[in-house]
């Protein structure tokens, strides 16, 4: 069967796309049926499922046993959140309130995850204690967490208890000497241990506990975080070393390191990955297996969609006062999450057929594009140009179209030092759109128009309403009539 | 004899745990010390457990009032390249 898009490889690789060839050992088509399923209705693991579902994160877990150089313990743990964000500390009672009461008011809500704001196997008690009540309590909610690795292997066995199918295990490296410029210590039986004897501890526990896991069954989503210089050379190498013990999914994030974040990398001047840099890698390892690209890095306290918070909904006295019937939320919920299926079946069934009438037609010759779309989810294009906080990165080709990645439309430089001061938010947006040829929105307004079209980004309002694929290439396919693709070697390089 | 935690603590949890004597407890503004529990860990580990995995420089003094991790020796940046970079920051 085809698979929704975690990560659709060109299908210039042997003529057959990754997802569908039996030839390839493609981590997701070895996956038994039943967790692939779970698989494709994550939010945060599959393409379309994270235009439907919802996640939430509580923030329960506040200690960790070991430093990142990204990391200022200040703020939440940098290897799930964005940098310099701090989240709303809550006891495992609160949290599971909270869990609830966001459960019954957004339905779409399935997964909720502990990934701060420090390592929440660092915090065995507080952890546990929130997945076992709601193990009991909403057994309807998948449950997930995220470690740094060290505690892992300890905690595997109690994991395997709950209703928790994926661990997410940040490696950022397998080489101890590597290890030592991005960890400068651990906390490790009873002592602080520094430099690269700490760094090969921790990688030890980091592959032992991940060894453990899927000899348990339970799935493993690996992250990297891309230092430039640092580990950007070796993270191809993880990938395959992961991949060999069975994850599932490489997710790799950019660095992102400010002055004022005060970290390490931060305060030294390291900068993190630019767009190029971060697809290259991204398409360096997906040849080894399924790649993450619509990874958020969201807050340790997110509710909501990908990409959306609305975690002041439920702020703590707000959730004092919400009485909650989980049974009958449970009702609820059952009802909608299969209307959602049917619609996420028989889209994905649409996609599969524009796609093979797409490879019948006479093959193009023409250079890929990349192309922004603003949505607010469902897959169409449905959201106005000024109101988008983020934009997704598509790629057109010949081969067909692929997501590549998002981008924030605000506070986000990718990594280049020309971030200047007094810049205003469209001029920010445009220049986080750089190297795209088009933004499709549902409307762009009169002064971005005109900046946009002066930046070499062709505005595009009219595919509203439209699914994502199908407008992108729609917008490729004019392109290439207007002989604006025509020159394959005169391309400059698709990048996102 | 007893360590001391100070206002610059992040109230991380991370020491309350570790503490063989639990002579550690959550307060507000931040995470103290019960000096008439902290036993500097003698007798159970060599080192202040504490202090050991508290990630903020400077957050715990020992009974001279010296910071058990001066600045720089957690997070490995030089203290004179902190101070220009808040300088920047600053001048901003
Ligand atoms: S594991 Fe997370 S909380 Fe701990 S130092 Fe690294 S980024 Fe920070
Ligand atoms: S020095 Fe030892 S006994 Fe004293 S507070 Fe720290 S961990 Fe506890
Ligand atoms: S480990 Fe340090 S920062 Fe964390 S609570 Fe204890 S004293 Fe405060």
């Amino acid at each position: 069967m085809q698979l929704p898009v975690l990560n659709d490889a060109p299908a210039s690789k042997g003529g057959c796309s990754a997802s569908s060839c039996g030839s390839t050992d493609n981590q997701m088509d070895t996956l038994p049926d039943s967790i692939r399923e779970k698989v494709q209705n994550h939010p945060c693991y599959s393409e379309d499922a994270h235009h439907y579902f919802a996640r939430m994160h509580v923030a329960v877990a506040p200690a960790c046993n070991i430093q990142c150089h990204y990391c200022n313990r200040k703020y939440d743990c940098a290897n799930e959140s964005r940098p310099g964000v701090v989240s709303e500390l809550l006891t495992p009672d609160q949290a599971v309130k909270k869990t609830m009461a966001v459960a019954a008011n957004i339905p779409q809500m399935t997964v909720l995850g502990i990934a701060g704001p420090g390592d929440p196997l660092a915090n065995p008690e507080r952890t546990f204690e929130t997945f076992r009540r709601l193990s009991q309590e909403a057994p309807d909610i998948k449950l997930c967490v995220s470690t740094n690795g060290l505690a892992l292997p300890d905690a595997v066995e109690e994991l395997s208890k709950h209703n928790i199918d994926h661990v997410t295990i940040t490696i950022n490296t397998v080489d101890p000497e590597i290890g030592a410029k991005i960890y400068p210590w651990i906390f490790w039986k009873n002592r602080r241990i520094k430099g690269v004897k700490g760094a090969k501890i921790l990688i030890e526990q980091q592959q032992k506990g991940l060894e453990m896991l899927i000899a348990k069954g339970i799935l493993v989503k690996v992250n990297s975080v891309m230092i430039p210089g640092v580990n950007d050379q070796h993270l191809a190498e993880v990938s395959k070393v992961v991949k060999s013990k069975g994850a599932f999914l490489h997710n790799v994030m950019p660095l992102i390191a400010e002055a004022e974040h005060g970290t390490f990398y931060g305060v030294m001047g390291q900068r993190g990955p630019t767009h190029d840099e971060l697809q290259d890698l991204q398409d360096a390892c997906s040849g080894d297996m399924n790649m993450m690209r619509h990874c958020r890095q969201c807050r340790a306290d997110a509710v909501g969609m990908l990409g959306e918070d609305r975690g002041d909904e439920f702020t703590l006295d707000k959730i004092e006062d919400m009485e909650i019937d989980y049974q009958a939320a449970m009702e609820k919920r059952k009802v909608i999450h299969q209307a959602i299926q049917a619609e996420m079946d028989s889209k994905r069934l649409e996609k599969a057929e524009k796609a093979q009438q797409h490879k019948q037609e006479p093959r193009l010759t023409t250079r890929p594009v990349l192309m922004a779309v603003a949505t607010s989810g469902q897959g169409v294009i449905n959201m106005h140009f000024g109101h988008a906080k983020e934009f997704l990165i598509y790629e057109a080709s010949p081969d067909g179209v692929r997501f590549i990645s998002h981008r924030k439309a605000d506070q986000y430089c990718g990594g280049d030092t020309t971030c200047g001061d007094g810049e205003s938010t469209l001029q920010v947006t445009i220049r986080a759109l750089a190297g795209c040829e088009a933004v499709l929105c549902s409307k762009v307004g009169y002064e971005p128009w005109e900046q946009l079209e002066a930046a070499g980004i062709a505005p595009n309002g009219e595919h509203a309403m439209e699914p994502i694929e199908e407008a992108v290439m729609a917008v490729y396919k004019e392109m290439a009539v207007a002989g604006k693709l025509d020159d394959v070697n005169d391309s400059i390089r698709a990048s996102a | 004899m007893a360590v001391k935690i100070i206002e610059s603590c992040v109230n991380c949890f991370a020491c309350e745990p570790v503490c063989p004597s639990k002579a550690i407890y959550e307060a507000k503004p931040h995470f103290l010390v019960d000096p008439k529990k902290c036993t500097e860990c003698e007798g159970d580990f060599p080192v202040f457990q504490c202090a050991s995995i508290c990630p903020i420089e400077g957050a715990i003094l020992n009974s001279l009032g010296e910071a058990i991790n001066p600045p720089g020796s957690l997070t490995g940046i030089p203290p004179e390249k902190m101070a220009e970079a808040m300088a920047e920051l600053q001048s901003h």
